[in-house]
C-alpha cells in the first residue's frame, strides 16, 4: 500500500540526496549506476510504503527507511565490487576474443607479404626473430591474465573464494598484455617499412596495423579503468 | 543478529528465501526479518549486491518489472541456486550438529572420595 500523498520515483528530495550519495561514490559507466539507482529508489519507496502501513506519517517514514537502508558509504562499497567485477569480466572477454581475430590479421599480412616463404623459421628478419617470441610471449600474460579475470568473476565463484581485488588486477594485466603484443606487432611492421617496404602486402598489412591500433588504444583504456575500480575497493 | 554474525551464510540466506518463488529486493528482506523472527535485521542496502553477486555466480537470475509505476529487479532461483541450496542446508545441517554437539554441557565429574 502507498503512503496517501507518496511522492513518484524520483521527486522525493531526501530519498534523491540519499541516491546521489550513493551514485557519487560508483565508479563505472552511467548506465551501471542508473540501474542500480533505480533498484534502490524502488526499495526504498516500497520501505516507506511499509512505514506508511504500519502508521508513520510520510517524513518519518521517509527517514525511517533511509535509516534502514544503511550507511551509503557501505552501500556504496558493495556495489563497487560487483561494478569492478563486471567491468574486469568485460576487459578480459574482450581481450581475449579480440587476440585470435587481430593475430590472424598479422598472419594474413605475413603470408601475403612473404615474411618467411617456405615457413622456416631462418627465413625470419632479425626483427621478426626478436619480436615473435616478444608477441608471443605478450600473448601468454594475456591469455593467462584474461583467462583468470574470467574465472574470478563468473560462475566459478560459485566454488572460489571471493577474489574482488585479484579479478581486477589480472584483467588489468591481460590489457596490458594485449598492448604489448599489439605495441610489438606495430613496430615490426614499422622496422619493416623502414627496411624493405617493397615487399609488404599493403591491404592485409594496413588491416592488421588498424585492428592493432584499435585493440591497442581499447585494452589500454580497459586496463586503466581495471586498476582505477581496483584502487576503489582497497 | 549483525552481518559480520552472518558472514558465510548470507548466500544460503538469500537463496532459501527466494525458494518459494520469484520476489524483489525489499520483499526479499521483509521475507528475511519475518522467518527469522525480526532476528535478521541487516542494513536493507547491503542486501542488493548481495543478490548482483548471486547473479553473477549464476545461483539467482534477475528481470525488470514494472508495478504500479514503479520498476522493480525481481529475482529467482535457477536451477543451479537450487542445487547450491540443498548444499547450504546440508553443510549447515553437518555444521551445526558438530557444533551443537561440542557445546552441550558434558555432565560433572564425581570427585573420588
Amino acid at each position: 500500500m502507498s503512503c496517501p500523498g507518496t511522492p513518484a520515483p524520483g521527486t522525493d528530495p531526501a530519498v534523491e540526496r540519499y541516491l546521489a550519495e550513493i551514485a557519487a561514490q560508483l565508479p563505472g559507466s552511467r548506465a551501471a549506476r542508473s540501474g542500480i539507482v533505480t533498484e534502490l529508489r524502488s526499495g526504498l519507496l516500497d520501505a516507506m510504503d511499509a512505514y506508511c502501513s504500519a502508521g508513520l506519517p510520510l517524513a518519518a517514514a521517509v527517514h525511517a527507511a533511509i535509516s534502514e537502508f544503511g550507511d551509503p558509504a557501505q552501500v556504496a562499497a558493495g556495489f563497487r565490487t560487483e561494478i569492478a567485477a563486471g567491468l574486469a569480466r568485460r576487459a578480459a572477454v574482450a581481450v581475449l576474443v579480440t587476440g585470435p581475430l587481430v593475430g590472424t590479421l598479422w598472419i594474413v599480412a605475413a603470408v601475403a607479404s612473404h615474411v618467411a616463404p617456405h615457413w622456416q623459421w631462418a627465413d625470419l628478419s632479425p626483427g621478426l626473430k626478436v619480436g615473435v617470441p616478444l608477441i608471443a610471449i605478450a600473448a601468454a600474460v594475456t591469455a593467462g591474465g584474461a583467462l583468470f579475470g574470467i574465472a574470478a568473476t563468473g560462475r566459478l565463484t560459485r566454488w572460489l573464494p571471493a577474489l574482488p581485488c585479484q579479478a581486477p588486477a589480472a584483467a588489468a594485466v591481460a590489457g596490458f598484455g594485449a598492448v604489448g603484443a599489439d605495441a610489438v606487432g606495430l613496430a615490426l611492421l614499422g622496422v619493416q617499412l623502414a627496411t624493405a617496404a617493397g615487399t609488404l602486402s599493403p591491404w592485409p598489412a594496413a588491416a592488421a596495423a588498424a585492428a592493432s591500433v584499435a585493440r591497442l588504444l581499447f585494452a589500454r583504456r580497459a586496463a586503466r579503468r581495471c586498476l582505477t575500480v581496483r584502487a576503489g575497493l582497497t | 543478529m549483525r552481518a559480520e554474525t552472518l558472514k558465510g551464510h548470507l548466500n544460503g540466506i538469500l537463496l532459501a528465501v527466494l525458494e518459494p518463488g520469484p520476489r524483489h529486493g525489499y520483499a526479499i528482506m521483509e521475507a528475511l526479518r519475518e522467518r527469522s523472527a525480526g532476528q535478521v535485521d541487516l542494513p536493507t542496502g547491503t542486501i542488493y549486491p548481495a543478490l548482483h553477486r548471486l547473479e553473477r555466480a549464476g545461483l539467482v537470475r534477475a528481470s525488470w518489472s514494472t508495478v504500479g509505476g514503479r520498476r522493480r529487479r525481481v529475482y529467482e532461483l535457477t536451477a543451479a541456486g537450487r542445487r547450491a541450496l540443498d548444499t547450504e542446508r546440508s553443510t549447515w545441517r553437518d555444521f551445526s550438529a558438530a557444533v551443537t554437539a561440542l557445546l552441550q554441557p558434558l555432565p560433572l565429574a564425581v570427585s573420588p572420595q
